[in-house]
């Protein structure tokens, strides 16, 4: 298993950079609300991964725990974005946010 | 406060009552309110003898005076000069008492008489009340005991004055005469005003006591020149109210006013006022001064006389007559005869007031002619005028047994006196001068009487084109007389000639006709002591070196002027002897002394003048051995110089008033071109200015809003474009802005 490449710190970072920009893009491009609210999960995720990948290697407990932190907080944020949502549909009878400008008011 | 103050406030206060009624509610009383203007006269002039005879008949002392005064004006303390305040006051002397009874029963006589002359005339009740203005002026010159209220009065009879010259203001030359006569006083009044300035300047008081005692402490800094000069600023005053050379030329011209006033105002009072003033300034005028005062004098009563025997007006006449008297008195003051002056004044006044008045009665029967070549043959249809009026004459021309022959005597005794003291054969002029002018006098006078009361009326002679030309044309009283009937005139203007013909009689005056010296007045007015000549050099520095064995002789001190420490002892012993008071100055002195010395020569001289004057207007005009047109077409130049009035009208015509006409021109040139230049290059610079920063405002500074409205405006249009409200879009910028800062932050890490 030796030609294998062990993985190490920048695997981890790669691929919460790529969580990222998939997360943004799908905020971005989407118009379904939900999907952007998927996308929003996908940031935080890559986020949580970078926090785990620097615990694992910096040793300390500090990452793991803002991980905890982050995921809890999602979970708040997410009821909200929903209910939310749920208000955008009651008022514009749909969850498409390309037609929900009225911010720029 | 001493009783007689009291009542000299009260005599000065009724007269201005009078006019303040009459001004106000003349139309509202009966008869225009003339009671009201001759009532309240009479009881001024009751008052006024009241005082007269409290101060000369019961006190009968010479060195007389009672005084009060009150702060007027307080200035507080002044940085540099210390306490400063300006007084007025009331001075009570014999002088002052004989002036008050004078001026307030002059004025009763004529407001009286004026009942009679202006009745009907539509001014009536205002006529009035411009009299009692000026007899308040008068009283209030009469009665002040400093400068400045003299010069406030002073001013106020130059109003009443002017008022009553052009009381017939509709006629042009009456309008022209008030005119004239303002502006030739308010010369002379410059002048004394700053004379009372140099005084004040050196004393810092008006008062005419502290003014003395401080001249006579030797508290003047300046030099004797600005002595000299300020004696003379203040005569200028005298110049010009009493009409002296060269400011006499109002005074004929004032004859436009009703001739009452001309007989109360340009004959008895206003006029003498200048006199009196030369009379009061009298102590602090340097012998330089009175040289000039002299001459001056001297100069007025000659060339008036000389203009008097040709004018045909009758009122000018008596108007030159004036002036040539009030010369006399000038002359009197200037060589040192005080009291000869003053009692010329006075003795004048009633004189010359009846013939005023008597020439106004002559001009009311005559229906208001006052030719003298149309009159003629009055004496039988006015026995009272021509009696009253010949006395008044002789009194002017000086016979003896008149007043006016005592004070003329005096004073030309007196310029004999000034004449042989002064040595000089120039001084000689004076008494010359006068003496021939007193022949004129009797002349002039002569040929009126003849050509007015004498012979056959002429009145038919009269060319027919100005037949109405009417002086005093009041028109409502000519209806009456359509019959030219010549009458004599009502009582109440025979009256007060009746009373100053008496009082034109020398036993008033004096017990011994042929002296008035003897007699009270020149008893109760003494040449007061003068406050300059021992700092006058002319007088002592030059004798002191030169003590002559001729002066303690004394008697008449001929061939040098001044005198010695010698000379005034015996100036004292003569005071002693003659009762006279010491003088300070010993050259008065001596002057009084020579006058003294002078007076039968002067009697016998101005006597014989006086008979050749008279005399010769008889032979000229009564028997006609000379042909009065055929001596005027013989000596054609002399006759129209004086028919002229030496031309003094024209050369003033052409000196200053064409000068004042040329420097008014150019001053207009300067302001329309220099003056006018400057405002409109100034307002074409602030025009052009304007213009510019217009143009700055609205390229410069409104482009520089508009710009930053633009810039806003468009950096709005694009930023607007980024808001579009969608979620999403933020989201993209944040990172666009994220992104930036990252390669911004790393290009900054690798370089």
């Amino acid at each position: 298993m030796q030609h294998l490449i062990p993985i190490g710190l920048n695997h981890y970072l790669t691929i919460s950079a790529f969580l990222l920009a998939f997360g943004l893009f799908a905020v971005m491009t989407r118009k379904n609300a939900i999907v952007v609210l998927m996308g929003v999960e996908l940031i935080l995720n890559a986020a949580n991964i970078n926090f785990l990948a620097f615990s694992k290697y910096n040793g300390g407990i500090g990452g793991v725990m803002f991980s905890l932190f982050v995921i809890v907080i999602a979970a708040a944020e997410a009821a909200i974005a929903l209910a939310i949502v749920i208000n955008i549909f009651k008022i514009f009878k749909s969850v498409d946010i390309s037609s929900v400008d009225t911010m720029k008011e | 406060m001493h009783s007689l103050i009291q009542l000299s406030i009260v005599v000065l206060l009724l007269p201005l009552l009078s006019f303040v009624i009459l001004i106000f509610f003349n139309r509202r009383l009966p008869r225009r309110g003339d009671f009201v203007g001759v009532g309240i006269l009479g009881t001024a002039f009751a008052i006024s003898a009241y005082i007269f005879w409290t101060v000369i008949v019961q006190t009968y002392d010479p060195a007389f005076r009672v005084a009060w005064d009150f702060t007027w004006i307080d200035l507080g303390k002044v940085p540099g000069i210390g306490h400063l305040q300006i007084k007025m006051g009331i001075v009570i002397d014999n002088l002052t008492a004989i002036m008050l009874a004078m001026v307030t029963l002059i004025s009763l006589l004529v407001h009286l008489y004026s009942t009679g002359y202006m009745a009907g005339d539509k001014n009536y009740g205002r006529y009035f009340a411009f009299l009692g203005i000026f007899t308040f002026s008068m009283l209030g010159i009469v009665l002040s005991d400093n400068l400045f209220s003299i010069y406030i009065f002073w001013e106020l009879v130059g109003l009443s004055s002017y008022l009553l010259i052009g009381f017939f203001f509709e006629k042009d030359s009456a309008a022209d005469a008030q005119k004239k006569a303002f502006l030739a006083n308010r010369v002379g009044d410059i002048g004394m005003w700053l004379g009372i300035l140099i005084l004040y300047s050196q004393f810092h008081t008006f008062s005419f006591e502290q003014i003395y005692a401080n001249l006579a402490a030797g508290k003047f800094a300046m030099s004797n020149a600005w002595l000299t000069a300020a004696g003379l600023l203040l005569f200028m005053g005298c110049v010009g109210k009493s009409a002296q050379f060269p400011l006499h030329i109002w005074l004929p011209d004032a004859m436009e006013g009703p001739t009452p006033v001309s007989a109360l105002i340009h004959a008895a009072t206003m006029v003498a006022a200048g006199v009196y003033f030369v009379a009061r300034i009298f102590v602090l005028l340097t012998p330089d001064a009175l040289h000039v005062i002299a001459f001056i004098g001297a100069f007025t009563a000659f060339m008036a006389a000389t203009i008097a025997i040709t004018q045909n007006d009758i009122k000018r006449v008596l108007a030159y007559s004036t002036v040539s008297q009030l010369g006399y008195m000038v002359l009197g003051l200037g060589v040192g005869a005080y009291s000869a002056a003053l009692f010329h004044l006075v003795t004048h006044a009633f004189f010359k007031a009846c013939l005023f008045l008597g020439s106004g009665a002559i001009i009311h029967a005559m229906h208001h002619e006052q030719d003298m070549r149309w009159m003629g043959g009055l004496r039988r249809h006015m026995p009272w005028t021509f009696a009253t009026f010949t006395l008044a004459t002789l009194a002017l021309a000086g016979l003896p047994l008149t007043s006016g022959f005592m004070s003329k005597d005096a004073i030309l005794a007196g310029a004999i006196g000034f004449a042989n003291v002064e040595g000089g054969g120039i001084y000689y002029l004076i008494p010359v001068l006068g003496f021939f002018s007193a022949m004129l006098t009797a002349f002039y006078m002569g040929r009126q009487i003849w050509l007015v009361f004498f012979g056959e009326s002429r009145t038919h002679l009269k060319p027919a084109d100005n037949h109405h030309h009417g002086h005093d044309a009041h028109s409502a009283h000519d209806d009456h007389h359509d019959d030219h009937e010549v009458h004599e005139v009502s009582w109440n203007m025979r009256a007060p000639l009746v009373i100053l013909a008496v009082l034109s009689v020398f036993i008033v005056y004096s017990p011994n006709p042929l002296d008035g010296a003897e007699g009270w007045f020149m008893k109760m007015i003494k040449t007061p002591a003068t406050v300059v000549g021992p700092a006058n050099h002319n007088c002592t520095a030059l004798h002191a070196e030169t003590p002559s064995p001729l002066m303690a002789e004394a008697l008449p001190a001929v061939e040098t002027h001044g005198a010695t420490d010698a000379h005034a002892v015996t100036g004292g012993e003569h005071a002693a002897a003659t009762g006279e008071h010491a003088f300070a100055d010993p050259r008065q002195a001596e002057i009084a002394h020579a006058a003294h010395a002078a007076h039968f020569p002067a009697i016998y001289i101005s006597s014989i003048m006086v008979v050749f004057g008279i005399s010769l207007a008889g032979i000229v005009f009564v028997f006609r051995i000379i042909d009065p047109d055929k001596t005027a077409e013989a000596i054609r130049p002399l006759y129209l110089f004086s028919l002229n009035k030496w031309y003094w009208d024209e050369i003033y015509q052409s000196t200053f008033i064409k000068g004042s006409v040329l420097l008014s021109k150019i001053l207009s040139w300067f302001d329309t071109n220099v003056i006018d230049g400057i405002v409109n290059g100034v307002a074409v610079l602030v025009r052009n200015l304007a213009f510019a920063n217009n143009s700055f405002d609205k390229y410069v500074v409104d482009g520089l809003v508009n710009f930053t409205a633009f810039s806003v405006n468009t950096t709005g249009a694009v930023l607007r474009k980024l808001q579009t409200g969608k979620v999403q879009t933020y989201v993209a910028l944040l990172l666009v802005v994220l992104f930036g800062y990252f390669v911004f932050y790393f290009t900054r890490l690798i370089y």
